[in-house]
């Protein structure tokens, strides 16, 4: 059990807007969160160059166009977390898979580069889910 | 629930004396019905006064990355949410389920939002009550259980080893490792061309090379997807917590894994929600043609 850590901003999206630059300026480009990222396999760039991969991260956490290498990892990103133990910055604060999220979100609004994947009915997909298993009362108590 | 509160005192911890919390089961946990209701359950064994919350209501807007306002608003009223449990109800602590919802609370609702309550993942309290809830485990479980596992989400919840702790108290089961893949559920490997089959070629390559009768899931999202392999291979998929209940002699359906195999919800059910929606909403999910071929 943990206690989250406090406020940092008035809101998520002001907390991302201030933390891409923040992240980017602890990041050193040297590639070892690609070296890491199993996805790298996955989307066929094992053989890009790890720290110029990672320098687009920078690039793209600060709102400007990133290397296409930079755009495609950073659209696969599944989360696997590798990334956070190998940054030898995040002692000094990086977590580096928030970096990679960050430079995924500025590359879907800010430059462009990725597409929205966004699903219209998943919401209504899962309530209709919930009004076929839960009994009135369980709607009423959990999803208010 | 009949028959259950019967069996409280057996995990010899007073109902309610360890807390109150508000259960957090997320969005997509709302197929799996079974699953909110057992884990609601297996925290009131381990001494927790439950209150279950879920669903559009509390989303934590992980999914809306191209909407950073909405997501903004989304994560600031969940949070709001939370805080008035806690300041009105004395709920103090959100147990999540969802890997998701539970680093999108540590890695950005918080730092945006000010936060009055504790957070801590289901299997960490399960397994930190599992001597406890080990005494109810009285119905032996004789599976040879491979459990499906990824890297992520480890980075916030050693979450492999807390189900596993949990899931061998079972008299009678044997449990496998299997292969640790990317991503931190089955849904984030799903939104990748070309990653979700090898991943479950895999697990299921070594399931049978380990001749193994079960795949156990962690999360919703991996047992979703791989339900619709049930019995291939005469292999079993059940969730972590199916496995419990079964072990503490309860009633362990699976709808959703039978309406992947062909069963479908009662005619008053799909009366209630509509049958244009179960055509529209539902239907095309549970007949997605299943992982492996």
């Amino acid at each position: 059990m943990t206690r989250p850590p406090p406020a940092q901003a008035t809101s998520t999206e002001a907390y991302l807007r201030d933390a891409g630059p923040r992240l980017a300026d602890l990041c050193t480009a040297c590639g070892a969160c690609f070296v890491a990222c199993p996805m790298v396999d996955v989307i066929g760039l094992r053989g890009a160059d790890a720290s110029a991969a990672s320098a687009g991260l920078r690039l793209l956490a600060r709102g400007e166009a990133g290397p296409d290498e930079t755009v495609k990892w950073a659209g696969a990103c599944a989360k696997s977390g590798l990334c956070i133990a190998a940054c030898p910055e995040r002692e000094a604060g990086l977590d580096a898979m928030l970096l990679v999220r960050i430079a995924r979100q500025r590359a879907i609004n800010d430059t462009r580069q990725l597409g929205a994947k966004g699903d219209p009915l998943a919401f209504p997909r899962v309530k209709t889910f919930a009004r076929l298993q839960l009994t009135d009362e369980e709607q009423k108590r959990w999803l208010e | 629930m009949a028959g259950v509160t019967t069996q409280h005192e057996a995990s010899g911890i007073p109902k309610g004396s360890a807390g109150k919390v508000t259960f957090w089961f997320g969005c997509n946990m709302l197929r799996h019905a079974e699953l909110i209701r057992l884990s609601m359950l297996l925290l009131e064994k381990a001494g927790y006064d439950v209150e279950a919350a879920g669903g559009p209501g509390y989303c934590c807007g992980t999914a809306h990355d191209h909407q950073p306002k909405a997501a903004s608003t989304m994560s600031a009223r969940t949070v709001d949410r939370f805080n008035e449990r806690a300041q009105s109800e004395g709920r103090g602590t959100v147990v999540t389920w969802c890997p998701s919802c539970h680093m999108h609370m540590h890695d950005i609702m918080a730092p945006g939002n000010p936060v009055q309550f504790d957070v801590a993942h289901v299997t960490e309290m399960l397994a930190d009550a599992g001597p406890s809830l080990a005494r109810l485990f009285t119905t032996p479980v004789p599976r040879r259980v491979m459990l499906h596992r990824h890297h992520g989400f480890n980075s916030h919840v050693a979450v492999n080893d807390k189900v596993r702790s949990l899931i061998e108290r079972i008299p009678g089961i044997e449990v496998v490792d299997g292969p640790a893949e990317a991503g931190h559920m089955c849904s984030s490997l799903a939104a990748v061309p070309g990653a979700l089959e090898p991943a479950a070629r895999r697990l299921w390559t070594e399931a049978v090379a380990q001749r193994c009768d079960t795949v156990a899931t962690i999360f919703h999202s991996c047992h979703r997807e791989l339900a619709g392999l049930d019995n291939r291979d005469g292999i079993r998929v059940r969730n972590w917590v199916h496995l419990l209940a079964e072990a503490m002699g309860l009633p362990a359906a699976d709808a959703y894994r039978d309406w992947k195999a062909g069963g479908a919800p009662d005619i008053a059910a799909i009366e209630r929600v509509g049958e244009a929606h179960f055509e529209k909403l539902i239907v095309p999910e549970l007949r997605k043609p299943a992982v492996l071929r």
